[in-house]
C-alpha cells in the first residue's frame, strides 16, 4: 500500500468529479460576493449572483481524496495506469473548450 | 487593495510562466550543446523547477481565488452589458483550466519527483506540456481581460 502511488487516480479523479459539479452545478459550498456570505452545498443567489466555482473545486478535491483513499488497498496494481494521471485532465480540457463553445459562436 | 493583489497575482504568474516555460521547452526540447538565447534557456534541469512551480501555482491560485469576487461584482458584469462573450466565456475557460491544473499538481509532484522514474519519462512530459499550457492561457485571459476593465473601476 503506497499513498504516492494512487496520485494518478487523484489527478484524474478530480478533473472526471470537476467537470460533473460543473456541469450538474453540484457545489459543497456556495459563496455570495455581494454580501460576503457562505452557504452549504448548492443554493440559490440570495443578493447579487452566487458563486460556485469555489463549491465545484470543494466537491472535485473531496471525491478525487475518497477515491484515493479507497484505492489504496489496490495501489500495488497502480504503476501501470499512471497516464490516467494526464490523460483524464487532457480530456477533460477538451471537453471545456465544447462545453463552453457557446460563448465563442454568438 | 484588490488593486494590489491583482498586481501581486499577475507577478506571480510571471515567475511561474518563466519557470514552467523553461521546464516544458527543458523536457520537450533539450538543448545538446552551447547556443544562444533559445539554446540556453531550454539547456536548464527541468526537475529543479519543480518545487518551485508548484509553490508559484498555489500561490497564483490563492491570489486569483481572492481576487475573484470582485471580478465577479465588477468586470463579468460589465462584459456581460457589453455583450463581449468570447472576452467573458475566456475567463470561464480560465477559472476551469486553474482548478484542474490544481488538481493535477500532486500527479506533477509524482512523475517529476527526484531520482526520476524512467517508465514516468513520457507522463512527465506531458504534464509539463499540459500545465503549461494552463499557465500561458490564463496569463493572456487575465492580462486581456484587465485591459478590457482592470479592478481599477470599482
Amino acid at each position: 500500500m503506497s499513498f504516492t502511488r494512487v496520485l494518478p487516480l487523484f489527478s484524474a479523479a478530480f478533473a472526471l468529479i470537476y467537470v460533473l459539479a460543473e456541469q450538474a452545478n453540484i457545489a459543497l459550498v456556495t459563496y455570495h460576493p455581494r454580501i460576503n456570505d457562505w452557504d452549504a452545498w448548492t443554493q440559490p443567489a440570495r443578493s447579487g449572483p452566487a458563486m460556485y466555482w469555489f463549491g465545484w473545486i470543494g466537491t472535485a478535491f473531496l471525491g478525487a481524496t475518497l477515491a484515493s483513499v479507497a484505492s489504496l488497498p489496490f495501489s500495488s496494481r497502480m504503476k501501470g495506469v499512471a497516464w490516467i494521471g494526464w490523460v483524464v485532465p487532457l480530456l477533460v480540457i477538451l471537453a471545456f473548450f465544447y462545453l463552453m463553445r457557446g460563448f465563442f459562436l454568438r | 487593495m484588490f488593486t494590489v493583489l491583482l498586481i501581486v497575482h499577475g507577478l506571480c504568474a510571471v515567475a511561474l510562466l518563466g519557470a514552467i516555460t523553461h521546464q516544458a521547452l527543458a523536457v520537450w526540447w533539450p538543448a545538446r550543446a552551447a547556443g544562444g538565447f533559445v539554446t540556453r534557456f531550454r539547456g536548464v534541469p527541468g526537475a529543479g523547477y519543480t518545487n518551485a512551480i508548484i509553490v508559484l501555482f498555489v500561490l497564483t491560485f490563492l491570489l486569483g481565488a481572492v481576487i475573484y469576487p470582485p471580478y465577479r461584482l465588477v468586470v463579468r458584469t460589465y462584459l456581460e452589458n457589453a455583450r463581449l462573450w468570447t472576452a467573458n466565456g475566456s475567463f470561464e475557460l480560465k477559472e476551469q483550466f486553474a482548478a484542474i491544473g490544481l488538481g493535477m499538481l500532486p500527479f506533477y509532484w509524482f512523475v517529476w519527483r527526484q531520482p526520476l522514474d524512467e517508465a514516468l519519462a513520457f507522463s512527465r512530459r506531458a504534464t509539463a506540456a499540459i500545465l503549461c499550457f494552463i499557465v500561458w492561457f490564463g496569463f493572456l485571459v487575465g492580462h486581456v481581460l484587465n485591459n478590457i476593465r482592470g479592478l481599477f473601476g470599482q
